[in-house]
Parts: structure tokens; C-alpha cells; sequence
């Protein structure tokens, strides 16, 4: 144990005129090796397992490569990328991820934000109740999530439409009709995200300064005013996180898709990452790496020009 | 009042809307398939809890949760103990190159799974590692370093400065500061962080379907999609598998659903 001499309790930046080396709040505490031995093994395991993969994907989206044994890669440039360009089922399947975008991010901030404005600066009995039930299906594993609405949407013995039928309907099959299988897989992905919204909305209005609320009632604004004019300029920062995570979740759609339609019927529900996953056999590892850096490249440019949008500027 | 009501109305509907899914698979697992053809919402004569025992068998159950339970385990506690050295290393110390080191650990948040999936196979093969869990184990620990160096970068950073300079006084190594001090004050963030790497973990459905094709060693999302595709046309049995998945996450959720929620939408607006 070291004495507690009063010298010594005003260590740190402000007073380097002890006799110690001690200009940072740190390097008095041993080596200056010290830090790098604390991030080493992080680092390393970070190293060989997320970045030497990506360096490789990269790698190897440039070759034309059979994707059993090394020496069989060959170069070929960005000729990949050109072929992505070139083929229509590419094209088919970004489509769909850019039809996926409003059922995906859109619908759901519309159908987080309106109970959040109704709830907000309400004190309501058991309103974190309501909140985890509406927030439940994101903890949900996508595969899960499409075999329940699998089931849900089943063309015969579905309680949907069982009970449209009951009512005198002729609903389609969903999930196995050209014309709506993809709105359908749009329309889960929805409801797999709207709770998320509900909650970051909510949390976001609470840290809105009850004054300005004050102010705009002064002013004689009604609810819906406030609203414009307080609540949604407010929840600016949320609103850029839920925008960007949203889109990532349309751009990235896999799991529900493959677990309800798996691309079907025909290509109508086919979608990138699919796409991906179903060009890995054969002669074309390089080929499906390729759409997977387009898909990494859409997905980081697509968060950068929603944050910048709405200009964050804290952290 | 009456604002008081429809908020009310709202909030139920809304609520339903997340839940009745969830709630009317699980009905279906009680029934035969003669009782699911009778109506949605029609009680089955006795429940049919023979489904489950059946599911249980038939989808192999018992290996893909014994699966995904060891390879959580594996993943959330190396995730943590590492994430807490590098996030310390960040807060305590300056050092050169703090900054481009810490960039360049967080370039996980921003490559998807997808883009790196693929060499991951071919690396695992490398290391003769396919078809193991280590295959799920390892990537996963090395992803969630991103988002945890940066969570507990910020959590060593609110402990005040203090009791870090009054560790140090009493001769503690910076180790000890860690472990003894630092560590034991950011509980509850650490316990957020760790909760969010199981629900990550527990979910994750690409990596498994692609670095593993032994169903022996396949996890709980993965099992369900077999099971699935096997079943399809049985619905008592296929709910009976969903409803397995999806109440032991029920019950975690309910367990820590505050700092669930928490975790996930703060962890979403800090990414």
C-alpha cells in the first residue's frame, strides 16, 4: 500500500511539477505499452474475424473463382460487378428492395409515431405495459417471424382469411400470388418494426422541454400545430436512426424472406441478399460477393445521407 | 376523459395487433388438424399438448437449443471481458493512435454480416472449423467488439474521475482498477450490453445457415427453418416448433424487459 501523502492526491494534467511522469491520466500507471496490451487480443480477434473476411470479400469479388480450392481464382477485375449490371434477375431483385423501402420504413414510422403523439405527455396507467406488448416482435428472430405469419396467411386454413371468407370475401393467397406476395412480405416487415418506432418516438418526445410546449399554447396552437411545430422538429434526431436502421432492414430483407417465400413464386419476392445466398454454388462465389459488397456499399451510403439530412450534430 | 379513452383504445389495439399473432399460433399447437379446419378461435376439445412432445422429437429440438444456449454463453461473456478491455484502454489511457485504433474497431458497425459471410466459410474451412460451433462462436464474438468498445468506452467514462484517482491511491494496479473498481460501477450497462449479445446471438440466422451445413450443429433460427420446411402442411406441429422458439424469448423478454427495450433503442440511436 502506498502512503496518502497530500502531494500525491493532485495528480493528472494540472500539476506535471512532481517528480512524475505523469502527463496523461493514464501512463503513470505503468508502461506505455500498457493501452496496447489491453487492446491486443481484441484487436486480434477483431482482425482475423471481421476484417480479414471483408478484405477478402473485396479480394474475391475480382476473380472468377469456382469456390472450392484457391489456385482455381482467377482475376478478372471489376468484370463481376459488370455482369450484376448486365442481369436482369440482379435488377429484378433490387427492385423488389426498393419496393420493400415504404412497407419497410415508411409505414411503420407513420404507425409508431401517430400512438406516440396520442400517448405522449399523457400519464397513463400501465403505459409500459402497452409498450412491451407493441414492442414483443423485434426481439423476434426473422425466421420465426415468417413462420408465424406463414401460418397466419395460410391460404386455407389461415385465421385471416378464414374469417374473410366468413365475411363474404375472396382474399388471394398472399404469400404464394405473383401480385401479392411481395406487398405481403412488405406489410410483415412492417409490423416486425413498428414497435421499435413506437419506442424510440416515445423515449425521443420525453426529452422534448415541456417549455416549448408552454410557448406553443400560448401562441394558440391546437394539437395538431404543436405537433408540427414542436413534437416533429424534436424527435429530428430519431427520427434519421429510425429512417437509417429501417432502411438498412429493407435493403438487407433475408430471414422473413427466406423463411416465407424463399424468392417465390417465380422471382417475385426475390431480393438481394437472396440472391446472394442462391449465386453461391457453381462457378460464381465472386459473382454473389460482388452483389454483397453492392448491397454493404447501398446500405452505408444510404445512413450517411439520412444522418446528414438531418443533421446530427451531438456525438 | 374521452382523450383519456381513445388513447386507451389505441394503445390496446396497437398492443393486439404485436400479440394475437403470437397468441393465435399458440392455439393452433393445442389443436388437431380437424379442430384448426372448425375455426381460428374455436377452443380445441383437450388441448393436444402431445404437439409439443412431438415437435420436440421430430425437430430435434433438444440439440439446437442445447446448441444456441453454448454458443450464447460463448459468445456473451468473451464479448463482454474483451469489449471491457478495449473500452477501458480507451477511457483510461492516451495513447498514439487511440483514434484511428478506435475507428477502425468500429468499422464493424458499419459492414453488414452479408459482405463478409462468405470468406468466413472459406476461413472457417482454412482453420478446419466448419461444422463446429466455433464457426458461430468466434465471428460473433469478434462482431460485437464494435458495438461493445464503444458502449463501454462510455460507460468507464462516466465513472467519475475520483474514484478512479482514489483506486489509483491506494496502489491499485490498473488492472485491479478495472476489475475491482470500474467494472463492479458500470453494472448495469454491462448487464444492457450482455442481454443485447444474447438477443443478437440467440437470432442470428445467416451465419449458421452459411458456415454450417451439419444440422447437428445448427441453432435455434436455423432448426426452426428445417423444421419448417419438413412440416409445413401439419400446422398443430409446425405452431407447436414456433411456439417452442418463442416462449422461452417471451419469458427473457419479460424478465428484462426495461433494459431490452432500452438497450435496443439507445443501442440503435448510438450506431
Amino acid at each position: 500500500m502506498q502512503p496518502r501523502s497530500p502531494d500525491l492526491g493532485t495528480f493528472g494534467e494540472g500539476r506535471a511539477g512532481v517528480a512524475r511522469p505523469s502527463p496523461s491520466r493514464g501512463s503513470r500507471a505503468g508502461s506505455p505499452w500498457l493501452p496496447y496490451l489491453y487492446l491486443l487480443p481484441g484487436l486480434l480477434v477483431f482482425t482475423l474475424f471481421v476484417v480479414l473476411p471483408v478484405i477478402a470479400a473485396i479480394a474475391i469479388s475480382l476473380t472468377a473463382w469456382n469456390g472450392i480450392s484457391w489456385d482455381t481464382a482467377t482475376f478478372v477485375g471489376i468484370d463481376n460487378y459488370l455482369d450484376a449490371f448486365r442481369d436482369d434477375r440482379f435488377w429484378t431483385a433490387f427492385k423488389h428492395n426498393i419496393y420493400l423501402i415504404p412497407w419497410y420504413v415508411i409505414l411503420p414510422i407513420i404507425l409508431g409515431l401517430a400512438p406516440a403523439a396520442f400517448v405522449h405527455r399523457m400519464k397513463l396507467r400501465g403505459s409500459r405495459l402497452f409498450q412491451a406488448g407493441i414492442f414483443l416482435p423485434y426481439i423476434m428472430p426473422g425466421v420465426l417471424i415468417g413462420v408465424v405469419w406463414r401460418w397466419m396467411l395460410n391460404p386455407v386454413f389461415g385465421p385471416i382469411n378464414t374469417t374473410l371468407k366468413d365475411w363474404g370475401f375472396h382474399p388471394p393467397t398472399w404469400l404464394g400470388d405473383f401480385t401479392w406476395a411481395l406487398p405481403t412480405i412488405g406489410f410483415i416487415g412492417a409490423w416486425a418494426a413498428y414497435g421499435f418506432c413506437y419506442v424510440v418516438f416515445v423515449a425521443g418526445m420525453q426529452k422534448i422541454p415541456t417549455d416549448l410546449y408552454d410557448a406553443a399554447r400560448l401562441d394558440g396552437a391546437n394539437g395538431w400545430q404543436e405537433f408540427r411545430a414542436v413534437t416533429l422538429p424534436g424527435l429530428r434526431r430519431e427520427l434519421a436512426v429510425v429512417l437509417a436502421v429501417n432502411l438498412i432492414n429493407a435493403m438487407r430483407a433475408f430471414d422473413v424472406v427466406k423463411a416465407t417465400t424463399d424468392g417465390g413464386p417465380g422471382d417475385s419476392t426475390n431480393v438481394l441478399a437472396l440472391y446472394m445466398m442462391n449465386n453461391l454454388g457453381g462457378n460464381r462465389a465472386g459473382f454473389a460477393i460482388a452483389i454483397a459488397i453492392m448491397l454493404a456499399v447501398i446500405t452505408l451510403a444510404q445512413s450517411l445521407i439520412v444522418l446528414r439530412l438531418f443533421g446530427d450534430s451531438d456525438d | 376523459m374521452t382523450r383519456r379513452i381513445v388513447v386507451y383504445a389505441i394503445l390496446t389495439v396497437a398492443c393486439l395487433i404485436s400479440i394475437v399473432p403470437f397468441a393465435i399460433t399458440f392455439l393452433a399447437s393445442l389443436k388437431t388438424m380437424p379442430e384448426i379446419v372448425q375455426g381460428v378461435l374455436s377452443w380445441p376439445a383437450s388441448p393436444n399438448w402431445g404437439n409439443y412432445s412431438q415437435a420436440w422429437r421430430q425437430g430435434n429440438f433438444s440439440q439446437f437449443f442445447y446448441n444456441s444456449t453454448v454458443v450464447a454463453i460463448a459468445v456473451v461473456v468473451p464479448s463482454v471481458f474483451l469489449s471491457a478491455l478495449t473500452g477501458y484502454a480507451f477511457s483510461r489511457f492516451q495513447f498514439r493512435g487511440s483514434n484511428v485504433i478506435f475507428a477502425y474497431l468500429l468499422l464493424g458497425l458499419v459492414v453488414p454480416l452479408q459482405a463478409m459471410v462468405v470468406p468466413l466459410f472459406y476461413l472457417m474451412r482454412e482453420l478446419h472449423l466448419l461444422d463446429s460451433l466455433w464457426a458461430l462462436i468466434l465471428p460473433q464474438v469478434a462482431l460485437s467488439l464494435s458495438f461493445g468498445t464503444l458502449l463501454m468506452r462510455q460507460a468507464f467514462n462516466a465513472v467519475p474521475r475520483d474514484i478512479v484517482e482514489a483506486s489509483v491511491l491506494d496502489g491499485a494496479s490498473s488492472w485491479q482498477t478495472l476489475w475491482q473498481v470500474m467494472f463492479p460501477l458500470s453494472r448495469p450497462l454491462i448487464g444492457t450490453l450482455g442481454l443485447l449479445f444474447f438477443i443478437w446471438t440467440w437470432n442470428e440466422f445467416l451465419l449458421p445457415l452459411v458456415v454450417n451445413i451439419d444440422p447437428d450443429y445448427q441453432t435455434l433460427p436455423v432448426g426452426l427453418l428445417y423444421f419448417q420446411q419438413r412440416w409445413t402442411s401439419n400446422i398443430p406441429l409446425t405452431a407447436a416448433g414456433a411456439t417452442i422458439i418463442f416462449i422461452p424469448l417471451i419469458a427473457i423478454f419479460l424478465l428484462f424487459q426495461r433494459q431490452l427495450i432500452e438497450g435496443l433503442t439507445e443501442g440503435a440511436l448510438k450506431g
